[in-house]
């Protein structure tokens, strides 16, 4: 979870220490530490049983940004889905709908992005089988800094605002 | 670190305690000074945090049995679930997909300890040495509805609100693997009037956990931790027993016939041949009618180590009460922790089963063992070393 982003910051610095001498290895160190990319906490998948529409469903988390420059969450991809999009809720001809969110999800310098019910999620469509409590959904983040998440999520019963992941009309973007 | 910026906003609103959390949050400057009073107790570390911390002034302990599908592979899937609704949990985050996100809050020393149960080796195999449930004893009228279990969840705060959340959260996630079979609630009063950590009282009035081994010490991580097999180095065992307190009849001793029967003191818990709470006892000492001053059947003489062959148990309680319409029921939820079920607990048990004169006024009415996993880190998960 936390381990995250050290994990990643050596995955960054990996590839410049291996071919570089000791006075650029120190300015690769650097350059890691003073980029510290996105912090994964919290995520979760709901689950599609007992719900009208078994072919979607999100993921939500918590990405904390611990930097002093923005992060965009850009793509998503699982397994588990034929296609993942970021998606938004949005205000449309007075009627909240979902949508796919432009450029990507947000996380501010030195700030987060709640992705929850209700707000921007991670949207998993054309589900390979449905998904049920307990279940486990493996799911990367790809960001705009470059790096990239591996998340094993679980999958989790909710019941808040439903009709909100599975909306009777096409969303546009 | 950086919370979850939601609650730590509600926290501010609520004011007191949870809004200097919420300025942390808000503002890294803060940090240190809001430091001093932040009572978030880290999940991470060697063994299970609560265990060696102090008691809880609430508690409960859930005991669930596994549902027929839940095979090893389940289990583990269960036990990220837990790793990471106690992460959020304790740091004062809601669980992840939790209903009652406000009921989450920061600075309750919420703690969760997690259990397993003799079935789970079933399933695992390399279960500890010595770890098998208990025979059932002499004295011991216990009931299916206060014993066993495949599972433990024990989990503890300052406040009964943070505790009762996350139980619900960790049972309401369980439940594709496990249902509960009981539950225990107790509490603990561990601070004295001065705001310093004092053993506690249980309800018959009398300080108890006078005799443990002092957390830190070598005394202590020889007593609890565990070292075999590999995957349960730094872990422990932990007996829950359901002890009822018959208070009517104790009621009716005089202050010396009880202090007789435990041989301590009841106004400081020094043993009757001491003054003060943790003066070494004096199992030789006679009156001056010859008379052994700590009775031979007194529960402290019984109970200690040098009676014991050296063997000691890491004890702490919770008192309950049971209430049934206008009935109470009085009792101690006696918990032991040792590294070694069969070569500590069980010989300490048995002896005082045989002798102990508290006997005529205590009933255990219930009685489960579990094996405590290990502690985890920030990039590890619950029992990951028996289940990964």
């Amino acid at each position: 979870m936390k381990k995250k982003l050290l994990m990643a910051c050596v995955v960054v610095a990996l590839p410049l220490l291996v071919s570089c001498g000791s006075s650029e290895k120190e300015r690769a160190t650097q350059v890691a530490a003073s980029a510290p990319t996105v912090l994964v906490e919290d995520a979760w998948v709901r689950a599609t049983i007992g719900a009208k529409d078994t072919t979607m469903t999100a993921a939500f988390m918590s990405l904390t940004n611990p930097g002093n420059a923005d992060i965009k969450l850009t793509s998503a991809t699982s397994p588990a889905a034929g296609m993942v999009q970021l998606h938004e809720m949005a205000m449309k001809d007075g009627k909240m709908v979902m949508q796919e969110k432009a450029g990507g999800i947000n996380v501010p310098a030195g700030s987060h992005a709640h992705l929850a019910p209700s707000g921007d999620h991670v949207m998993l469509m054309q589900l390979t089988k449905a998904l049920k409590p307990g279940d486990e959904v493996p799911v990367t983040l790809k960001f705009s800094d470059g790096t990239s998440h591996d998340l094993t999520v679980p999958v989790k019963a909710f019941t808040e605002e439903e009709e909100h992941y599975h909306p009777s009309e096409t969303p546009t973007s | 670190m950086l919370g979850y910026a939601g609650v730590a906003v509600a926290g501010a609103v609520a004011g007191g305690a949870g809004g200097v959390a919420a300025a942390r949050r808000a503002d890294d400057a803060s940090h240190q000074a809001a430091e001093m009073v932040a009572r978030d107790i880290s999940p991470y570390g060697e063994h299970q945090p609560a265990i060696a911390a102090l008691s809880p002034k609430h508690a409960e302990l859930v005991a669930l049995n596994l549902l027929p599908g839940t095979n090893k592979a389940a289990l583990g899937r269960l036990m990220r679930l837990w790793t990471a609704d106690i992460v959020a949990l304790t740091a004062g985050r809601p669980a992840p997909g939790d209903t009652a996100p406000e009921l989450a809050v920061p600075n309750a020393a919420l703690t969760v300890t997690v259990g397993l149960g003799a079935r789970v080796f079933a399933l695992t195999g390399s279960k500890p040495a010595g770890f098998d449930d208990l025979p059932v004893m002499r004295h011991d009228r216990l009931q299916a509805a206060w014993s066993g279990g495949d599972l433990l969840l024990l989990v503890g705060a300052d406040d009964a609100v943070s505790v009762v959340h996350a139980v619900r959260r960790l049972v309401a996630d369980a439940a594709p693997f496990a249902r509960p079979a009981w539950r225990q609630t107790g509490f603990w009063n561990g601070t004295g009037p001065d705001g310093q950590p004092v053993t506690g009282r249980n309800l018959f009035g009398q300080v108890d956990g006078t005799g443990n081994p002092a957390p830190g010490t070598p005394d202590f991580d020889a007593t609890v931790w565990a070292d075999t097999p590999d995957w349960f180095r730094g872990g422990t065992t932990l007996v829950v027993r359901r002890i009822k307190l018959n208070l009517d009849t104790w009621d009716e001793l005089t202050r010396s016939e009880q202090e007789r029967a435990v041989g301590r003191k009841l106004s400081t818990g020094a043993p009757l041949t001491g003054s003060a709470e943790h003066d070494e006892l004096d199992i030789e000492a006679r009156d001056a009618d010859g008379r052994l001053v700590i009775a031979e059947n007194a529960h402290a003489r019984l109970s200690h180590h040098s009676e014991n062959d050296g063997r000691r148990i890491f004890r702490k309680g919770l008192n309950y009460v049971q209430d049934t319409g206008p009935t109470r029921e009085n009792g101690l939820i006696f918990l032991s922790y040792q590294a070694d079920v069969a070569g500590q607990f069980l010989p300490l048990l048995a002896r005082l089963d045989a002798s102990d004169a508290l006997n005529e006024w205590t009933t255990t009415i219930g009685s489960a063992v579990f094996a405590l996993p290990p502690g985890f880190t920030e990039s590890g998960w619950l029992a990951q070393a028996l289940l990964g």
